[in-house]
């Protein structure tokens, strides 16, 4: 059985379609990343499964049943981490999860799910006087009554900390280990490369890619990049890395010429895995002096922002290991950057 | 059962507002406040119970001041959790958008009606113990109706609120509500009559019997026509039974209509 199919999915609200034509199918038990920046239509996908908001055209089917028609039945056995909910200020947070349980009939003790969200010791104060993080752990508790067998969080990380974000982790993969579907919603990459079997990508309403992170990964190209600092990169030596096999571009650092007192220039080689030592020999035996390099594997990011910005993969800081080459490097750690090379990202503005 | 535990939730939480501790207290000094007014001159033994309730606690606490409580504690039942994001919270748990309306005219209309028997008895019970006569029953039996007044305008409030997709549209409702129910109901209900003369002569009801039923459907009348037939020892006997079985009817109506034709917007609404 599916645990989520949606078919030829669309959402206009005035003036604006959040979601077009969107198929999904999530399986029971699979782990499910939902990825896509701000605006992108997550929400409103995610609060088509629960009717909050009702499909123009299209079908939604939870659980085996119609959103529209069966939502009650489908609330029942899912538990949901909202994206923009606010708690009952006036209420403890015991209160909250004894509402939870008393909603859905379910047999459950609410000191084991404060205490397995971490806010046992703070169960009797008012839900209003707790920290973001501390909300999110509370309705989490309250998403986890009664066994569900699907959860939906929406962007289930934010307003955590690092420690809170890997309890998070943590309680998706032992909800999935039990046997729950987990559908959660994410702009951050790497909640969801954790955890999830399978990602699926939205950009302005559509989804743009599916599959599980190494498929995406490969196709994407999943190459390798390497920044070599050098002496001077002289043509000769640009030409002799060109044309090694695996290699596919080679270009300066754009803006380096003069930016260094010692004329020092960067390349930045695009090739495949396990090349770079004839890269470094190739640029050597050209007379070049090989300063420092650092290699940078396809991340996640790269794949995410080639995807939702639609240009072939472009490099971040993140994932970067930093090597050093033969010789006495002066300075290790400095890598040069230049103004193109880092791409900020546009934020949509969330519909 | 889903309806009980949005109604408990609601109740729960709005008792522990600081606005119910006020209303209790308000209810309370006033009530103390007309007790005084009235309170036996010289050698007389006898409290004038009927006195307090028809001339002072009525006009002005009952038909003037609980409507306007009621639709306090009601217009952002709703609006307010949609407008806060509470209500996501809410709807994620296995309730449906009947459940939700209904629940909270059931919570709220409770903490209400709470808050006024506690602070209509609370200086009663001073009335009791001191040495006069004091017509506890019928104190008390007054009580009963302005809590019931009180839940009729959380249950119509309820019903704007829904229907409203923010807080700023509910209490605009609000204030409309409390205009034409407390301020204008007889200025209104005379315009449609005359507006509609030729109709009413078709009908066969005399204009006279159209006025006193307009008359009795305002939930604030309606309770005065039932709480002095409650005082005067003629509640649904006597010859103002027919008012009085419209009156109840009316209030009936009142507070199922509103929350209703509320849930039918609520219902087809993307939140």
């Amino acid at each position: 059985m599916t645990a989520i199919e949606l078919r030829g999915v669309t959402k206009e609200f005035p003036g604006v379609t959040a979601v077009e034509d969107l198929d999904i199918t999530v399986k029971e038990g699979e782990v499910y990343g939902f990825l896509g920046p701000n605006g992108a239509g997550k929400s409103t996908t995610i609060n088509m499964l629960l009717d909050l908001v009702r499909p123009t055209e299209g079908t939604v089917t939870v659980l085996g049943r119609d959103a529209g028609e069966e939502s009650v039945a489908i609330r029942q056995r899912t538990g949901v981490l909202p994206d923009g909910f606010s708690v009952y200020d006036r209420l403890s947070g015991r209160k909250h999860v004894e509402f939870a349980i008393e909603s859905k009939g379910a047999d459950a003790d609410p000191e084991t799910l404060l205490d397995r969200v971490g806010i046992l010791d703070d169960a009797d104060r008012k839900a209003g006087d707790y920290s973001k993080g501390m909300r999110q752990r509370l309705v989490l508790a309250m998403a986890l009554v009664g066994e569900p067998d699907l959860l939906v969080l929406d962007e289930p990380s934010s307003g955590l900390d690092p420690a809170g974000a890997k309890d998070m982790r943590e309680i998706v993969r032992a909800e999935a280990d039990r046997g729950a579907t987990v559908f959660f919603s994410s702009h951050v990459l790497g909640q969801v490369e954790a955890v999830c079997d399978r990602v699926g990508i939205m950009r302005q309403g559509e989804l743009v890619a599916e599959d599980s992170i190494d498929g995406l990964r490969e196709a994407v190209g999943g190459g390798e990049t390497l920044e070599i600092d050098v002496d001077a990169a002289t043509d000769e030596g640009i030409d002799a890395v060109r044309a090694l096999d695996g290699v596919t571009d080679v270009a300066r650092a754009g803006g380096s010429a003069g930016a260094d007192a010692a004329g020092a220039d960067t390349l930045v080689v695009s090739c495949v895995g396990g090349v770079k030592t004839a890269v470094i020999g190739a640029l050597e035996d050209a007379g070049v002096t090989v300063r420092d390099f650092h290699t940078r594997e396809a991340s996640l990011e790269d794949l995410f922002l080639a995807y939702t910005e639609g240009d072939a993969p472009t490099r971040r800081e993140s994932d970067e290991t930093s090597e050093t080459a033969g010789g006495s490097p002066e300075s290790a750690d400095e890598s040069p950057e230049s103004a193109d090379e880092s791409p900020e990202s546009t934020d949509e503005v969330d519909a | 059962m889903s309806l009980v535990a949005v109604a408990n939730k609601d109740f729960q939480d709005t008792v522990r507002s600081r606005g119910m501790v006020i209303l209790v207290a308000l209810f309370s000094l006033l009530v103390s406040l007309f007790a005084y007014l009235v309170r036996p001159q010289g050698d007389a033994q006898q409290f004038a119970t009927e006195l307090l309730l028809s001339q002072l606690v009525g006009p002005v606490l009952v038909t003037g001041l609980i409507p306007l409580v009621g639709i306090v504690v009601g217009y952002n039942a709703v609006s307010g959790e949609r407008d806060s994001g509470s209500l996501k919270l809410l709807l994620s748990l296995p309730h449906s958008r009947a459940d939700v309306v209904f629940g909270k005219v059931i919570g709220r209309g409770a903490a209400l009606a709470l808050a006024v028997l506690a602070g209509f008895l609370l200086p009663a019970l001073v009335l009791i113990v001191v040495p006069v006569t004091f017509n506890a029953g019928s104190f008390l039996g007054y009580t009963v109706f302005a809590a019931v007044l009180g839940v009729v305008f959380v249950a119509i409030a309820v019903g704007c609120s829904a229907a409203m997709a923010t807080q700023q549209r509910a209490l605009i409702a609000g204030i409309a509500v409390y205009a034409v129910f407390v301020l204008l109901w007889g200025l209104l209900t005379g315009q449609v009559v005359d507006a509609l003369d030729g109709v009413i002569a078709a009908l066969p009801l005399s204009i006279e019997q159209v006025r006193t039923f307009l008359d009795v459907a305002n939930p604030t009348t309606g309770i005065e026509e039932l709480a002095n037939g409650f005082l005067g020892g003629q509640l649904f006997t006597g010859e103002r039974v027919n008012q009085q079985i419209s009156a109840a009817a009316m209030l009936v109506f009142w507070t199922l209509a509103p929350p209703l034709l509320g849930l039918l917007k609520f219902d087809r609404d993307d939140l």
